[in-house]
């Protein structure tokens, strides 16, 4: 058997710079609790001021004014490694995951459809330059062998013959033991595998556990190595965060290009298609603007995915800003479903919900309808919004007309019976739309109760901002 | 025509991230609005009394103690103080609650009320429920002293609400009154309430939604307002409560404990008695006429402020030190007087010292005395817990320190709550120094990228502005202990401290001065414990018993040494700047150190006080006075102010302020940088000094002078006894040196510098050092016989990192048995495990038993645990296993790593030839060159650092294999050349050799980063601080 082993030596970083518009500034990943911050992950541009990873925040700051930072995401690795197992699964019905930040592809099998090893190994490459992800490759008879060399080499090719000569000169410290066998050997003057390797193996049984020298009998493939097969899932679930505000769906189409493509090159290594699918724009606080694509039969061209991904995200008006995208298809016509609906024995008159739903948008147009959602905020126009699925917050305990007004009018009843009030609202001085009113609950002389107000200090005007039912 | 009221109701600033002003705003707005009298009850503390107090006494208005609690599932209620009997009763309620929750938090259980609680009023505020059973129990425990607070905010439907609450009280049969629930003093606090809650509930004000008061209308609201809220006769009752409540914290009485008064004695014959005996032994040839007045003076003014008891106190604890032989210094303004002399509280001899204190315990100012004990840093803990077994845990508490807001963290908490994100409050929060209270100006924004007219960052700025100074926490005081005779909570609450088996009352040292409570300040010094281990060893290897008090006074080989600045590892005089300024100095007698150590000061440097000074000493300048009067007070320290009793006795002179106005300037010198206050007294001083004749001018000096002294301004009280143990130190440098090292060694961490340059700069006074062996070294490190006059200094086990105590104990023990007879005989006999053999053998300490590190290494982790039916055998023999030797590089790359020193080449003589081809010159270079010569030096950086007062400077230190070279690094080199100045190991400086008085440095052009040649070298480096 052959295996091939890619190595992300930066997985985190190009999770995040793919998504990034100049992947060339300086930038930095973060890990640590906020009183200390420490690089965890330094881009190029980044290392060539000085930055390097491992140092805090505070030094990183000392030595340079300028630089971008982002929070480093242990579960955003975890996701890429699954993305690019899928990926690798085109390659090699044999991929593994159990080294992490690597791929473990068996090749052996593969060559006849993809060429031999050098070209082979070019087309790997090709594809993960377009996916935006760092590698180094390394061929080798073994799997950990492979896994090891790629440690310190790139594009290596090696065959049984030059196994031990390539694994005797490494440096011990990157040889794969547990740290602290390493840092034993070191103590002892160890530098490279070799010298271990000539110990007498007795001396070094007696000395360490028995699982150093099945480590190097594993790289020698005199022991077999057990490997986890992967197991592409049956749904695809891609996501970019923003860590800026984003206002506009236009501002959208950048990452919508990037997910459309990773979606399409998931749906290749699983070999189907998509028939529909969810973009998710999400907002501040939880909540979030579905926008449904479907297709009239199974696609996967990327194009063409992108197309009509923007075709139904182009015309959303924003509710509020996006922080992050995302999307999901959970539809992959593998599975076709059943198309129950078609023999439902529901009684012609009662409609459901959703069903009503949707045929008040078909009538009405979509934006016609929507939902409302209360809002903590003690202003009664920022007390309720309009969001498609909003989460609940329990209104204020406090009397509210069930009609407020958009734009509150001036109050034209001459006469009103005030039945409460003054109520004060002094609110929302932190967004520069700082209200300072006395409501008062009225009622008219034509016997209508009204919700009226009239700014603080200033009782000669009063404003109608609501009606009670 | 409004009706008089009282505001019973009112968080101050001390109800953490809830109260918005403090109390001193709170009163003068109350006073201007015509209260009748103004309640504070903050929720669940006093800790902010003492400061209402002193705010209610300003405004001239009537304050009422209180406080308001929540009880746990139970009612929310304000408890006002009545008579004294309610004090001490609800400080026990509130000790009690806050006792069983932990620090910071307080859990008050309904059965707490079952005990008394005469003295106490209660006003219940009914919940949205209005839950009536709730009414009903709290009028039982309240009977006749329970009211319904009906708080009327400008809410949905007031009307109704207030009829609601009415006829809750009709139904129980409770009287009605108005009350406030006020947050702050005006409207305007508005912002700044709703930042605190949202920083109190760890979000942001856009998250904190109905957390937020829908108003600000919980402000002191003018009585018109009030009177068109309120019926009258609810207005009315808040004057019958507070005519009720006659408490005042001026009826508090604090009394020492008696313990420390034998029975048949009165606290004053008692401490006569000790200072007789104490005189006994100071003075055994018998007692000068004068030191027999100056202390029947001292007794006689103690015993008349009726101080007896304190000095006895203190004594105390300093005579438990002594038994255990714990070594202290007593210092501050009583500490140097013959009494504390002959009680053995201070080393200073009044008879020794030609010094001219100020009286240490003034008549007129009704000062407490203040009496500050150093003890070994190691051994302080063993004092604390002596105090709380002598005294109880019930009357010994410490004190807090009421933590204020300094305008990084008001920034930071505000930015936060306000949403900026993490990276931008990260650098805003940069652009203020350290502990400053003022926020970073436009420039010094814009510097970072921040627009100060941005809106979003102008509220930020506006509410940090406002924040600053505000209390943000309690925390412990590191050592201020409260001792009384009555249980301390009938004083004061007390809560949990965050150390485990602590406990701290609510006032902070500030506060007690005020109500007239005594402390004792229990300080730990590194220092302290260098010193004992010194005697101690040179008990054990010189046969010389010698003491803080027995060490020859004005010895001339040690103030030599110390004028050539030859005083690494001393007390004080070691740093940089204090080494820099003793060539010019010279220090020859004991008063010369006393200006040593105040002079190099932030204070007195800001204060452009240094130079002159040192200019009239080196006769640069003429030494002139302003006036006769002023000679007197001048004359120590050649007309220029150094210490603080100084500038309060000209005050006194040439300002006409009386001792007790002296002293109110001294607290606001201290003060000014946080509170301000300085303003009045500006005026004062210059028509004071003008009166008297003294020129405009030089009132504006002193006045900037005073200024300058800010809160490090010395009192020379402190400075004398600092100075007499930077003399006892620098005497046993220069004439025992080894002993002096292996001390300062063994009671790291403490000083300036490291094992290694400690170890470095014995070797260059010719003592030998020896490496760590487990064949001779101890846990710490110990003193051998070596041929030179001077005994060598082998290394303690304890310099071995992450080696512990017991292990290397174990090692002592066996080896004094029966010497090792191999390394598995070592193993076996210190039941050494895994780790330690390893650090062992890393550390090179096996090397008699098992040659090189690597080799060791190798047979350490060979030795098998041996069965007791085998011991005796040998294990057999193992085939020979190709184990490399180290090279030199890795010799010391590995002592490094173990021992943090190296006792082969010093890195950079390993480099000199590289060095060389560069055209580097080394320390010992240095000496003969000339000054203003173009210069080329390079060395591992040991320090930087870039001290607040000297604007924009870096000072760097590096080493090499001869010594140290001081770096000066300008602002502008620094900037261009940032990463080099910060990210170097190996640092070569092409710049300007400059030397004057013994004093030399390089001016720095340009920096290179050699660290590339250091590879794999790690050396700590202090880093900026």
């Amino acid at each position: 058997m052959r295996w091939a082993c890619i190595l992300f030596p930066q997985l985190a970083l190009d999770a995040v710079l793919r998504r990034r518009d100049d992947p060339q500034a300086p930038l930095v990943l973060l890990s640590g609790p906020l009183q200390r911050r420490v690089l965890q992950a330094v881009n190029p541009s980044a290392q060539a001021l000085g930055l390097r990873r491992g140092q805090t925040l505070t030094v990183a700051r000392a030595l340079v004014e300028h630089f971008d930072c982002e929070e480093y995401q242990p579960q955003q690795v975890e996701h890429w490694q699954q993305f690019l197992a899928a990926w690798g699964y085109r390659f090699s019905s044999h991929v593994s995951l159990d080294f992490p930040r690597a791929l473990l592809l068996e090749v052996e099998s593969s060559l006849s459809l993809f060429g031999p090893w050098p070209r082979f190994e070019q087309r790997l490459r090709e594809e993960l330059q377009a996916l935006g992800f760092q590698h180094r490759i390394v061929l080798a008879p073994n799997a950990l062998a492979a896994r090891i060399l790629a440690n310190v080499a790139d594009g290596l090719a090696v065959d049984e013959a030059q196994l031990p000569q390539r694994l005797g000169s490494l440096p011990i410290s990157r040889c794969g033991f547990a740290p602290e066998v390493a840092s034993a050997f070191a103590g002892m003057g160890l530098r490279r595998l070799e010298q271990v390797h000539a110990l007498p193996r007795a001396s070094v049984a007696k000395r360490f556990s028995r699982a150093v020298l099945e480590h190097i009998d594993r790289l020698h493939g005199h022991l077999p190595q057990a490997l986890d097969c992967y197991r592409p899932p049956d749904h695809f679930h891609g996501r970019i965060e923003f860590n800026f505000d984003v206002e506009s769906s236009t501002a959208l189409l950048f990452p919508l290009r990037r997910l459309t493509a990773d979606l399409a090159s998931f749906l290749a290594g699983r070999d189907c298609g998509v028939q529909r699918f969810l973009l998710l724009l999400e907002h501040r606080g939880g909540t979030a603007t579905e926008v449904r694509v479907g297709l009239l039969s199974a696609e996967r061209e990327p194009e063409m995915l992108f197309e009509l991904a923007r075709g139904r995200l182009e015309p959303v008006q924003l509710v509020a800003p996006v922080q992050a995208l995302s999307l999901q298809a959970q539809d992959l016509p593998r599975f076709v479903p059943a198309a129950a609906e078609l023999f439902t024995e529901r009684p012609q008159q009662s409609l459901g919900w959703e069903q009503l739903r949707e045929r008040l948008r078909a009538r009405l147009g979509d934006e016609a309808v929507g939902g409302i959602a209360a809002q903590a905020d003690h202003r009664p126009e920022r007390a309720w919004s309009e969001l498609g699925q909003g989460t609940r917050v329990s209104g204020a305990q406090v009397p509210r007309p069930g009609w407020l007004l958009s734009d509150p009018q001036p109050l034209s009843d001459f006469f009103p019976r005030v039945l409460a009030g003054p109520e004060r609202i002094e609110s929302g001085w932190w967004d520069g739309a700082d209200v300072r009113r006395d409501y008062y609950l009225i009622e008219t002389a034509d016997g209508r109760r009204a919700w009226v107000f009239h700014p603080a200090g200033k009782p000669d005007q009063f404003w109608v901002h609501g009606w009670f039912a | 025509m409004s009706s008089p009221y009282a505001e019973l109701h009112c968080l101050s600033n001390f109800s953490f991230q809830r109260g918005a002003s403090s109390a001193q705003e709170l009163f003068e707005r109350a006073h201007q609005h015509g209260y009748s009298a103004l309640a504070i009850t903050d929720e669940a503390t006093l800790a902010g009394i003492v400061r209402a107090w002193q705010a209610a006494q300003a405004a001239g208005l009537k304050l009422i103690v209180g406080s308001e609690v929540q009880i746990d599932q139970g009612p929310r209620l304000v408890l006002l103080v009545e008579n004294l009997t309610g004090y001490q009763h609800l400080c026990s309620l509130l000790t009690r609650a806050r006792r069983r929750a932990k620090k910071g938090d307080y859990q008050l259980l309904a059965e707490d009320l079952d005990e008394t609680t005469d003295g106490l009023l209660a006003l219940w505020l009914p919940d949205d429920d209005q839950n009536e059973a709730h009414g009903r129990w709290l009028a039982e425990r309240f009977t006749q002293r329970l009211w319904l607070a009906v708080e009327l905010h400008r809410g949905p439907d007031d009307a109704r609400r207030l009829d609601q609450l009415q006829g809750l009280a009709a139904r129980l049969g409770l009287p009605c009154v108005a009350s406030g629930d006020v947050h702050m003093h005006a409207r305007g606090r508005r912002a700044l309430q709703d930042t605190i809650t949202a920083i109190r509930h760890h979000c942001t004000v856009m998250d904190a939604g109905h957390r937020l008061f829908a108003n600000g209308e919980r402000h002191l609201r003018s009585l018109p307002v009030l009177a068109a809220i309120y019926p009258a006769a609810l207005l009315t009752e808040t004057l019958r409560i507070a005519k009720r409540c006659h408490f005042d914290l001026g009826q508090l009485r604090y009394q020492y404990p008696h313990e420390v008064v034998p029975s048949g004695h009165s606290p004053a014959s008692w401490l006569r008695e000790l200072t007789q005996r104490g005189m006994r032994w100071r003075w055994p040839d018998g007692v000068s006429d004068k030191v027999t007045e100056q202390v029947e003076n001292e007794l006689q003014l103690i015993a008349e402020k009726g101080y007896d008891s304190y000095f006895l106190t203190v004594q105390d604890i300093v005579e438990f030190a002594r038994r255990q032989q714990i070594l202290c210094q007593g210092r501050g303004s009583a500490a140097n007087s013959a009494v504390c002399y002959a009680l053995g509280i201070t080393e200073i001899n009044p008879v020794h010292s030609n010094m001219l204190f100020e009286r240490f315990i003034s008549r007129e100012r009704d000062e407490p005395p203040d009496i500050d004990v150093d003890f070994e840093h190691e051994r302080r803990e063993e004092v604390i817990q002596y105090v709380f077994r002598r005294y109880g845990r019930e009357r010994a508490a410490l004190t807090a320190v009421a933590n204020t807001y300094h305008a990084a963290g008001a920034l930071r908490d505000v930015a936060r709550a306000l949403g900026l994100p993490g990276e931008q409050i990260d650098q805003l929060a940069r652009c203020c120094g350290r502990w400053r209270r003022t926020l970073p100006d436009a420039e010094r924004l814009a510097e970072a990228g921040f627009d100060a007219n941005n809106p979003a960052l102008h509220r930020i700025l506006t509410l940090a502005g406002e924040l600053i100074g505000f209390p943000r926490h309690l925390s412990q005081h590191p050592g201020g202990f409260v001792i009384s005779e009555a249980p301390l909570h009938t004083l004061v609450p007390v809560e949990n401290a965050s150390m485990a088996e602590r406990t701290v009352i609510q006032w902070d040292k500030d506060d007690l001065d005020a109500v007239g409570l005594l402390k004792v300040d229990i300080l730990a010094l590194g220092m302290l414990s260098a010193l004992r281990r010194c005697f101690d060893l040179l008990r054990h290897y010189r046969n010389l018993d010698l003491s803080l008090a027995s060490i020859p006074a004005d010895d001339k080989p040690t103030y030599e040494m110390i004028s050539r600045a030859d005083t690494v590892g001393v007390f004080q005089i070691e740093s940089r700047a204090q080494m820099a300024m003793l060539p010019r100095l010279r220090p020859q007698n004991f008063y010369d150190l006393v200006i040593e150590v105040s002079i190099v000061r932030p204070g007195p440097i800001q204060g452009d006080m240094v130079h002159p000074y040192l200019r009239r000493r080196n006769g640069e300048e003429p030494v002139v006075y302003p006036s006769e009067e002023l000679k007197q007070v001048f004359e120590r320290t050649l007309g220029v102010p150094l210490f603080q009793e100084q500038v309060m006795a000209l005050a006194i002179v040439a300002a006409g302020y009386t001792p007790g106005e002296a002293d109110q300037l001294r607290r606001s010198m201290a003060a000014w940088k946080r509170h301000g206050g300085l303003e009045p007294h500006e005026q004062r001083l210059t028509d004071g000094m003008l009166e008297r004749g003294y020129s405009r001018e030089f009132a504006a000096r002193i006045f900037e002078q005073i200024k300058g002294f800010g809160s490090y301004g010395f009192p020379e009280s402190h400075a004398a006894s600092f100075a007499l143990l930077t003399y006892a130190s620098c005497w046993l440098k220069c004439h025992e040196p080894a002993a002096f090292t292996c001390a300062l060694i063994n009671s790291w961490p403490m000083g300036f510098y490291s094992p290694d340059q400690l170890l470095q700069d014995a070797r260059r006074h010719g003592i030998e050092t020896r490496p760590v062996d487990v064949e001779h070294s101890d846990w710490d490190c110990t003193l051998e016989p070596a041929r030179t006059e001077q005994m060598a200094i082998r290394l303690g086990l304890r310099q071995i990192k992450g080696f512990s105590e017991p292990e290397a104990q174990r090692i002592v023990a066996a080896r004094e048995l029966q010497p090792f007879a191999d390394v598995a005989d070592l193993v076996q006999r210190a039941e050494l495990g895994a780790r330690s053999r390893s650090l062992l053998a890393d550390s090179g300490a096996l090397r008699a038993l098992a040659g090189g590190r690597f080799r060791a290494r190798w047979a350490v982790a060979g030795v098998e645990p041996q069965l007791a039916l085998f011991s005796g055998q040998s294990a057999p023999r193992e085939a020979p296993a190709a184990i490399p030797a180290p090279s030199v590089v890795e010799d010391m790359q590995a002592d490094y790593a173990s021992v943090g020193t190296t006792f082969g080449p010093h890195p950079l003589s390993l480099l000199r030839t590289e060095l060389d081809s560069r055209r580097c010159r080394s320390f010992r270079d240095l000496l003969q060159l000339e000054p203003d010569s173009p210069v080329v030096v390079a060395g591992l950086v040991v320090g930087r650092q870039r001290p607040g007062t000297a604007t924009g400077v870096t000072f760097v230190t590096l080493e090499d294999e001869f010594g140290m070279i001081n770096v000066v690094v300008w602002r502008d080199l620094a900037e261009r050349q940032r990463q080099a100045l910060v990210g170097s190991q190996l640092l070569l400086v092409k710049g300007r050799f400059e030397a004057r008085d013994g004093v030399r440095h390089v001016i720095a052009r340009q920096l290179h980063d050699l660290t590339e040649l250091l590879t794999g070298l790690t050396i700590r480096s202090r880093d900026f601080h």
